[in-house]
């Protein structure tokens, strides 16, 4: 059984609730995922993974302010626990070791 | 628009704790799409958002107690529709019994009409496959169109065009026989194909390689069941097989294929190579047109288009002053569109496909209209219960639920009887249309969608309206009493039932009408008497002098038999089809008397007995006679020929000679008798202009019996045969059945057309006698009250009828051009007619008044025999 269980695009949803610290609700989070991924994310890709996370444990929320253009109704902000923290750390540590392992020759491609 | 109906649509399946930010978040990123201007593109968005947030981790969880309301509710409609049902057991039968009789005749038919419409479906590219045909053109105007081709015609017409890709020369073999554990075993089914063959159509091949198999002469290709039948569970490839006859040799087997499916237009059980055929196909060249060719064109042809490059291109290859034209012909066309001589076999007819698609329609139509009918007439008995339900609080929507909920409970009772019906009845419907096209119900998931499908739109149409009509009375009104008939509703009644009347006398009118043409052309005199003359055909030979002494001798021993009047020979038997007889386009004159005229003619030949044999009456000159040694020159034409060549007096002829094509050396043959016209085929075509040519030895033989010991007499002529011909089957007919099989399509055409017809019309009768016994009982009251003040019983029964009378007057008003038109048009694909019979049109409007008058009448005439003290105290 995997220890964190943290599919690859919620990872990326999952840093980037962490680089928008404290600015991230649905609308900033998919402008930023757009942006770094250069590609469109559809409204229910990004919930879904989001509320998944939270259901799991990796994340928080709190509603925060209206305004006039969402038509009255609340925002709701997210925040990385500090078992999401963990979770983010060890798949780093993974990537890690992986890269370490790689023999140089492997990628001397150029 | 479509951003309200999405709001709406997400609020219903959002999990409510989510909502509200993710609302927010979509409200947002419309709004600022809609600040750039781009509003349609804002709403669009936002709707694909809304359907792509339609994910398990979003929407609602699924509680059983949110429905359970509702299902409460449907519970209960279906507890007082199935109390309905009972309660009125006689109105309910009508209604299950004829929506079943209509979807199950209907299904039936639409899945005939899908298979006559799927025929060559099936092939690598069906929609650019064309069949190449010839047609005989005369100034412009073409004569016959034929759907053969010459042997090199398919090669050259390639290397002509880059739109065509491909091609296959093929011909059919018509009559091949093996032999099969020393016995010979005659096969028909067989056609001789190139190795393109198999490119152009897709058959699954089961062994051996497809690009060779059939490239060497003598080699054949089987398909399973023949594979079966002559060398049972042993592998046959690698194989040979004896073929009799003119080939009298043996053939490898060189590849198996799976049996081919029933909905094509060129069947057959095996497949020979051309290769075999070379030296006939070298002898025709581009003199005998006996093959048929397809072509693959490339996909962005237009057919049309290269169809215009066709006369100049026919004239380049076939000589500027020739009158044969190509024509290209899809391939998907050629079951139900064509009507070319020398089909390889027996098609199909879109019209007749149509016209019992029209009739399959009418009868769901009239099953249809009975439950709105009948519905709507019994409104009123339902209207109290609309009022009182409306007082305790039921909304409209709720009493529309409900009514759907009971014509749902209907129609589904409905369909369950119709997959039963069609379950019993299919192996009738089989025998019926002569196809099996339905081989396992339970697997066939086309016809098991289509049954849902209609029990889903039939569920609607006969549904909504009486729906909506019952659950908008008004409830104060209605527990007055004073509802009043609604004019609307009437009159949509009526004109359904003129429909029904109408449809009712089409049907009886049209089969009738199909039956006495039938009738006209088994029974129509032929002008050659055909009762108990057998004909069968000779061995295949090359009719060497060893042969022709043997088959005189095989004769003369017949003629020795006690049962058998006379034996003749003729090459093409009476009673065959369009394509059993050879024809000639050359030209033709008689020399001294007319030009040489362009058009086809026919050649048949015959001995000298054929005239006794079938009675055949000359009108002018003698017999043929082989006692005169210059016979072998003399030729009888028939009267259809001197007609076509303009030819006043016949006897003026006589002895004149004929000349064939354009060369002045050509043979000259002396026309030493004019004969009687005989019909030799169907009574759809003309009486052929013919040329009979005198032949000690023509293909066929026929032999007139003696009507007593029929049996034993027909067992003597075999065991000659057997004693002079061991190496060939004995398969004779009755050239009086052969006839008859002529007509076998029109006969079955005639009979399905009958069995839906019947069918439509009883549909029609019930839904007509269940409405009007209705109708009946609401004026109890006024029967008892009539009668009271001294109308007779047949007073009663007259008065109500009249009201029917004027809707059965409007529908034959309407029915007689529909019948006329339509019928008259049929009859004109025959060459030999029937007059429209307008005492058929007289005696189905009777019927239909008939049928009309006890339907309707039957219920108040009960009604007006009772007691009148029992009827005026009815309610």
């Amino acid at each position: 059984m995997k220890k964190y269980p943290l599919g690859e695009f919620e990872e990326v949803v999952l840093l980037t609730v962490g680089v928008l610290y404290n600015d991230a609700y649905g609308v900033r989070i998919k402008d930023e995922l757009e942006k770094r991924l250069e590609r469109r994310i559809s409204v229910g890709a990004l919930q879904s993974a989001l509320r998944r996370m939270e259901s799991k444990g990796y994340l928080e929320s709190k509603f925060g302010e209206k305004t006039n253009e969402r038509g009255g109704k609340r925002k709701r902000y997210f925040f990385i626990t500090s078992y999401g923290k963990k979770a983010l750390e060890s798949s780093r540590d993974v990537r890690n070791n992986l890269w370490n392992d790689i023999p140089n020759i492997a990628l001397d491609l150029d | 628009m479509i951003k309200r109906a999405a709001e709406r649509f997400f609020k219903w399946y959002c999990h409510p704790d989510y909502y509200e930010d993710i609302k927010g978040d979509l409200n947002e990123l419309y709004q600022r799409q809609l600040k750039q201007g781009l509003t349609s593109k804002a709403e669009r968005t936002f709707a694909i958002e809304v359907l792509m947030l339609f994910r398990p981790s979003i929407i609602r969880p699924f509680h059983w107690w949110d429905i359970n309301n509702s299902l409460e509710m449907i519970q209960n409609y279906l507890k007082i529709g199935l109390r309905n049902l009972r309660k009125h057991p006689f109105y309910s039968m009508i209604h299950i019994l004829g929506l079943a009789l209509g979807l199950a005749a209907f299904l039936f038919i639409h899945h005939y009409r899908i298979f006559e419409k799927s025929y060559d479906d099936f092939h690598y590219q069906p929609n650019q496959l064309v069949r190449l045909t010839t047609d005989d053109v005369v100034n412009g105007k073409i004569q016959t169109r034929d759907a053969m081709s010459f042997a090199p015609s398919g090669k050259a017409l390639q290397d002509e065009l880059p739109e065509v890709i491909g091609y296959t020369t093929t011909v059919k073999t018509f009559r091949m026989i093996f032999k099969k554990e020393e016995q010979p075993v005659e096969e028909t089914e067989i056609i001789a194909v190139d190795s393109s063959f198999l490119n152009l159509f897709r058959y699954e091949i089961l062994e051996g390689d497809k690009k060779t198999m059939l490239l060497e002469p003598n080699t054949i290709v089987l398909t399973e069941s023949m594979a079966k039948k002559y060398f049972g569970d042993a592998k046959p490839v690698g194989q040979t097989i004896e073929v009799l006859g003119a080939f009298n040799r043996p053939f490898r087997v060189t590849g198996l294929m799976a049996d081919i499916p029933k909905n094509t237009h060129y069947s057959f059980n095996a497949l020979v190579s051309l290769k075999t055929f070379q030296q006939r196909i070298e002898n025709d060249g581009w003199n005998g047109y006996n093959y048929y060719t397809y072509l693959l064109l490339n996909e962005q042809t237009s057919l049309s288009e290269l169809q215009s490059k066709m006369p100049a291109l026919s004239r380049k290859l076939m000589g500027e002053d020739n009158r044969l034209e190509f024509n290209l012909q899809p391939v998907r066309d050629i079951h139900l569109y064509s009507d070319f001589t020398f089909e390889p076999q027996i098609h199909g007819s879109a019209k007749a496909v149509s016209f019992l698609g029209i009739i399959s329609l009418f009868i769901l139509l009239i099953a249809w209209v009975n439950y709105i009918n009948l519905s709507t007439a019994r409104a009123m008995e339902r209207a109290k219960e609309v009022g009182l339900r409306k007082i305790v609080g039921a909304q409209k929507r709720q009493l529309i639920s409900q009514f759907l909920t009971e014509a749902v409970i209907i129609n589904f009772l409905g369909a369950a009887l119709a997959l039963s019906i069609v379950y019993f009845l299919l192996p009738y419907f089989h025998s019926l249309i002569g196809k099996t096209i339905i081989p396992n119900l339970w697997t066939h998931t086309d016809f098991l969608k289509n049954l849902g499908l209609f029990f889903l739109i039939g569920t609607l149409i006969t549904g909504i309206y009486p729906a909506i009509l019952l659950s908008s009375f008004r409830p104060i009104g209605v527990l007055k009493g004073n509802f009043g008939r609604s004019k609307n509703g009437t009159l949509l009644r009526k004109s359904l039932v003129i429909i029904q009347f109408t449809a009712s006398l089409v049907l009886i009118a049209a089969t009738t009408i199909v039956y006495q043409q039938i009738r006209f052309m088994t029974n129509k005199d032929l002008g050659i008497n055909t009762d108990q003359v057998i004909g069968f055909q000779n061995p295949a030979s090359n009719r060497d002098e060893l042969f022709v002494s043997q088959y005189q001798s095989f004769t003369e021993e017949l003629q020795k038999l006690s049962g058998v009047k006379s034996v003749a020979g003729i090459s093409n038997l009476p009673g065959g089809g369009s394509s059993d007889i050879s024809s000639s386009s050359g030209g033709i004159k008689i020399i001294g008397k007319t030009d040489r005229v362009e058009t086809t003619v026919y050649i048949n030949s015959m001995t000298d007995q054929m005239k006794d044999a079938l009675q055949l009456e000359l009108t002018h000159g003698r017999n043929f006679d082989r006692e005169i040694a210059g016979d072998s020159n003399a030729i009888i034409v028939n009267e259809s020929l001197l007609s076509m060549l303009n030819i006043q007096d016949p006897s003026t002829v006589v002895n004149e000679f004929i000349q064939f094509g354009r060369d002045p050396d050509n043979d000259r043959f002396q026309i030493v008798g004019i004969l009687k016209d005989y019909n030799r085929s169907t009574l759809k075509s003309k009486i052929e202009p013919t040329v009979f040519f005198h032949r000690e030895v023509p293909r066929n033989t026929l032999v007139k019996l003696n009507s007593e010991n029929m049996t034993s007499s027909i067992a003597s002529v075999q065991s000659t045969w057997n004693k002079f011909f061991p190496d060939s089957p004995f398969a004779y007919s009755f050239l009086d059945q052969r006839f008859e099989k002529l007509y076998m399509e029109d006969r079955r055409f005639g009979l399905i057309f009958f069995n839906f017809s019947l069918l439509a019309i009883f549909v029609a009768s019930i839904g007509l006698f269940g409405l009007s016994s209705y109708l009946a009982i609401q004026r109890t009251k006024e029967v008892g009250v009539r009668k009271v003040l001294g109308a007779s019983v047949n007073n009663i029964v007259l008065l109500f009828f009249r009201d029917f009378l004027w809707l059965i007057l409007i529908a034959i008003l309407i029915g007689i051009p529909l019948i006329y038109l339509g019928m008259n048009d049929w009859l004109n694909t025959y060459a030999y007619r029937i007059n429209f019979p307008w005492g058929v049109l007289i005696l189905a409007i009777i019927a239909i008044i008939f049928i009309a008058f006890v339907t309707v009448s039957y219920q108040t005439w009960k009604l007006a025999r009772l007691n009148p003290a029992k009827t005026v105290r009815y309610e």
